[in-house]
């Protein structure tokens, strides 16, 4: 890892930037409390990939999940149940439950869609899910232009913004005094980063809820083990008279509705409404997540550490400002970058290995 | 050139070569330990001499050691301890390229060559790898050092005929010849040669005194001691990762080898099954079945048979006579394109394996590690996937029935949770076995069911699978090629030939000579 960032800091300044600035950057994104909603969102759909990677099913449709499900929040709470002034506190919950929920169904379907694909028309899973990205994307601009269009948006062609009752933040003060020295910083620092938690307390119970819920699906159901069958043999399900077919629409379905459940704390805890054209605005968590699946190397136990240095690099990636490039392009050169170097180290260590083995 | 001298006295490894032998091993491993995570010693403290034209047999139990030896010779493994030598100077592996490029070459069970390719284009590949020749290389060249070799030899290989449409004969003879085109000085044969027909294992046997009589040096691991005796010029045993027995060609006869293989077991090799009655019932009923193969072609050509219950029924023949497409298609893993299966009443024809499973079939497959196990997961998964049908798993009841499939079958695993690939072969067909034998209610459909499994621990298995029938009224419909099995375990006897079925023979009255008669005509 360390020999991964230096190799990523050499690029840079090979690309013109000045290396101790570049390690600085980046380390002081490590600690930087602005990478906690990176952390939460990636960790969440880490594990939603998890789960089909873990089933040799390479759900790249993250971003597909991501934003049909992300319009559901918007029909719910928006549209179907607006919210009205002086609506009793029972029914503000009942909505949030249902924007969840409904998100996290349309994520399922998504998932399943692809899965029906995969799983009864013999269709690699690859093209088709990132084919319904792009369904998913024009889907999502044709609904934001069209009945989802909201009114009070200075113009801009966007839905409104989702009501304050609905959202899912908490705000901690900011502190006045911080004390002296060392000490006073470290604790600020360390309060900073409660701050961050606090306001997206939302997505530290889902970030819980997910972890327990594909730990206790993939390890202590029938379903996790089929799918983790499926992942390395699936001939050997079908000799048991396993429906293979059907584990691979049920994997899908259940790494979109993680991908979908995680979309809807996104809106409700951070986005607040949906940008027209949605494509040019996302955040490509759809994508990043299948680094972070795969940096973890498929390990349960490693996926929010990767989230953590994925997370990281993606704030140093934009601090950086690297050539000049857009976010995206930011954040893909600094993946690039990871993957590359990770590769290497990773043959360097096996080599490494055998030498010592045989000298 | 040929140098047969090393043999006497290599039986003493670890010491100089004594009396008028100078010659220094081709390959010499000095004081090898391996062990695997899960403290498994599968090697321990190992020195052998393999000499130039010699033949030497590698014996012993289930989970000996046998394979891991040979892997660390091949470089697939690194030792923990010891070093290998070749030419008396130490070599370090990384790969099995790395042997190769010595001279040292493995062939195993399974054939390795690609099967969209032809023959020819399979050896210029492994040619390109070893750097003994360019893409330019033209095949033709190839391909007449195929036909000269395979016609010597008889065993015919067209050297343009893709790999899928050649017998497994015709594979495991092709990559034998692969491994001499890419200058093999020693050849390993792990369980290579226990497949195949017996005339077909004869015409290797020649081929290898043949590569012998030039200096070639073979290692040669079996199940099949009447096989190693045939062709080897020395005998080694080993037992729980050690050294057990080094016997010279004169010294050696099976009874010695299973004393030292197996110790005390080796006496209940000679128990015989006793005939189970079979009752009236007709638990398997197969009328008039054909079955493709893989390639289309028609690999079961109208067979009908009928099992009763608690009747054990076996059918010889020679592989890739149709058993394999025959067995999955009764197991619902192959679509039948005419004919009827019935079973237990129900007709489950094209309905597919959970079709049949559900009425309590046991499967043994051909292919065991495709359609047998899946290898990266544990014995306890494995096993859970077959047995649990509820929504969460009972993680305690599953372990105890891997735990009883390990105990029953005497399974060599540090625990359930092994993944099932650090297994010995011998030992995942095992676990498949157990599992089967425990989920069959009332079939138990079989091919080479004692595949790959020593010869104590195969007369358990026939044991069990018999007693099953006899106690239980279990139906046992199985394949083998190994004539001597199908003659001991079964009741009824048909013999497969070209996908067409012969019989039943009563054992009573037809003699082994007649039923051998049809396997091979
Ligand atoms: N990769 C591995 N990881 C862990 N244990 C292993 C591994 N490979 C082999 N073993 C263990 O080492 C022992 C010896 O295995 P090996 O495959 O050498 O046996 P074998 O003599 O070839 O047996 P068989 O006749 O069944 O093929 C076994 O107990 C096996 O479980
Ligand atoms: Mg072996």
């Amino acid at each position: 890892m360390i020999a991964g960032i230096l190799f990523y800091a050499t690029i840079l300044a090979l690309m013109g930037r000045n290396p101790v600035e570049v390690i600085y950057a980046l380390a002081r994104s490590f600690v930087s409390p602005g990478i906690v909603k990176d952390f939460l969102i990636l960790s969440m759909l880490g594990y939603a990939l998890y789960v089909s990677f873990k089933g040799a099913l390479f759900n790249i449709g993250g971003e597909g999940q991501f934003y049909i499900a992300a319009i559901g929040v918007i029909a719910i709470t928006l549209s179907l149940m607006p919210w009205s002034p002086g609506q009793s506190t029972a029914k503000t919950i009942l909505v949030i439950v249902l924007a969840v929920f409904v998100a996290t169904l349309l994520g399922g379907l998504w998932g399943l869609l692809a899965g029906v694909f995969r799983g009864y028309a013999g269709i690699d899973e690859v093209p088709v899910t990132l084919l319904l990205n792009y369904v998913a994307y024009y889907t999502v601009d044709y609904l934001v232009y069209s009945i989802f269009r909201g009114r009070h948006t200075y113009g801009y062609i966007r839905t409104d913004e989702i009501p304050e009752a609905y959202r899912l933040n908490y705000y901690l003060p900011p502190r006045t005094s911080s004390g002296e020295g060392l000490l006073g910083s470290l604790s600020s620092l360390a309060y900073q980063f409660l701050r961050e938690f606090a306001l997206y307390y939302a997505w530290v119970i889902g970030l819980a809820v997910v972890a327990l819920v594909v730990y206790f699906v993939m390890y202590r159901t029938r379903l996790g083990l089929l799918i983790r069958i499926h992942g390395s043999n699936s001939d050997y399900l079908r000799a048991i008279g396993v429906d293979v077919c059907r584990v691979a629409v049920a994997t899908l379905a259940l790494s979109g509705s993680l991908v979908g459940f995680t979309a809807s704390l996104y809106v409700l805890g951070y986005l607040g409404r949906l940008p027209y054209p949605v494509e040019e605005s996302t955040a490509n968590y759809g994508y990043i997540a299948i680094l972070v699946a795969w940096l973890a190397v498929l390990e349960y136990k490693l996926i929010p550490l990767a989230a953590y240095i994925v997370a990281a690099l993606r704030d140093a990636g934009i601090n950086l400002q690297v050539a000049q490039l857009g976010g995206t392009e930011q954040t893909f050169i600094s993946i690039g970058l990871l993957l590359t170097v990770f590769t290497v180290v990773k043959v360097f260590t096996e080599y490494r290995i055998e030498v010592r083995h045989s000298g | 050139m040929a140098s047969i001298k090393g043999l006497q006295s290599s039986t003493e490894s670890d010491q100089q070569p004594i009396g008028d032998n100078t010659s220094t091993p081709v390959v010499s491993l000095k004081r090898i330990t391996k062990t695997f995570p899960g403290g498994i010693v599968a090697l321990d403290n190992v020195s052998l001499e393999v000499y130039r034209g010699e033949i030497v047999a590698l014996l012993g139990e289930n989970g000996a050691g046998k394979s891991t030896l040979v892997k660390i010779v091949y470089g697939v493994y690194t030792p923990d301890k010891g070093r290998v030598y070749v030419d008396g100077k130490p070599v370090f592996f990384k790969n099995p390229r790395d042997a190769i490029r010595k001279g040292i070459v493995m062939v195993s069970q399974v054939p390795q060559l690609i099967e969209r390719l032809t023959v020819a284009e399979n050896f210029l590949l492994s040619l390109e790898s070893v750097g003994l020749a360019s893409p330019f290389t033209l095949t033709s060249r190839i391909s007449k050092f195929i036909e000269r070799e395979s016609e010597k030899y008889g065993i015919p290989v067209n050297p343009e005929a893709k790999v899928w449409s050649l017998t497994y004969t015709q594979k495991q003879m092709a990559e034998i010849l692969r491994a001499i085109v890419i200058g093999a000085r020693v050849l390993i044969l792990d369980e290579a040669l226990t497949y195949l027909p017996v005339i077909e294992r004869r015409k290797f046997t020649k081929f290898l005194l043949e590569f012998k009589s030039h200096g070639g040096t073979v290692i040669l691991i079996t199940h099949k001691i009447p096989e190693a005796l045939e062709s080897s010029d020395r005998i080694v045993v080993l037992r729980r990762g050690k050294i057990v027995a080094t016997l010279g060609k004169e010294e050696a006869d099976a009874e010695t080898i299973r004393r030292h293989m197996f110790g005390e077991e080796s006496k209940r090799l000679t128990e015989a099954l006793p005939r189970s009655k079979p009752g009236k019932r007709k638990i398997i009923v197969v009328e008039r079945l054909r079955v493709l193969d893989d390639y289309g072609r028609e690999a079961v050509r109208g067979v009908s048979l009928s099992v009763f219950r608690g009747e054990v029924v076996g059918i010889a023949g020679i592989v890739g006579n149709g058993q394999s497409e025959l067995v999955e298609a009764i197991a619902g893993l192959r679509r039948a394109v005419d004919g009827r299966i019935v079973i237990d009443d129900v007709d489950v024809t094209n309905k597919g394996a959970k079709a049949v499973r559900s009425i309590g079939v046991g499967i043994i497959p051909d292919h065991p590690l495709r359609l047998g196990v899946s290898a990266d997961n544990t014995i306890v998964e494995n096993i859970a996937a077959l047995f649990s049908k509820q929504l969460v798993i009972d993680w305690t009841e599953m372990r105890r029935l891997a735990g009883h499939v390990i105990k029953k079958l005497n399974v060599k695993a540090s625990s359930e949770d092994d993944p099932v690939k650090t297994l010995s072969g011998g030992n995942i067909m095992k676990i498949i076995i157990g599992r089967e034998l425990l989920y069959a209610k009332k079939a138990l459909v079989a091919y080479n069911p004692t595949r790959a499994l020593d010869e104590v621990s195969a007369a358990a298995v026939r044991g069990a699978i018999k007693s099953r029938a006899i106690n239980e009224g279990l139906a046992v419909l199985f394949a083998s090629e190994d004539l001597d099995e199908v003659l001991e375990l079964s009741d009824r006897v048909y013999v497969i030939n070209t996908g067409q079925l012969y019989g039943p023979f009563d054992l009573d009255t037809t003699s082994r000579d007649e039923i051998e008669k049809y396997m091979v005509m």
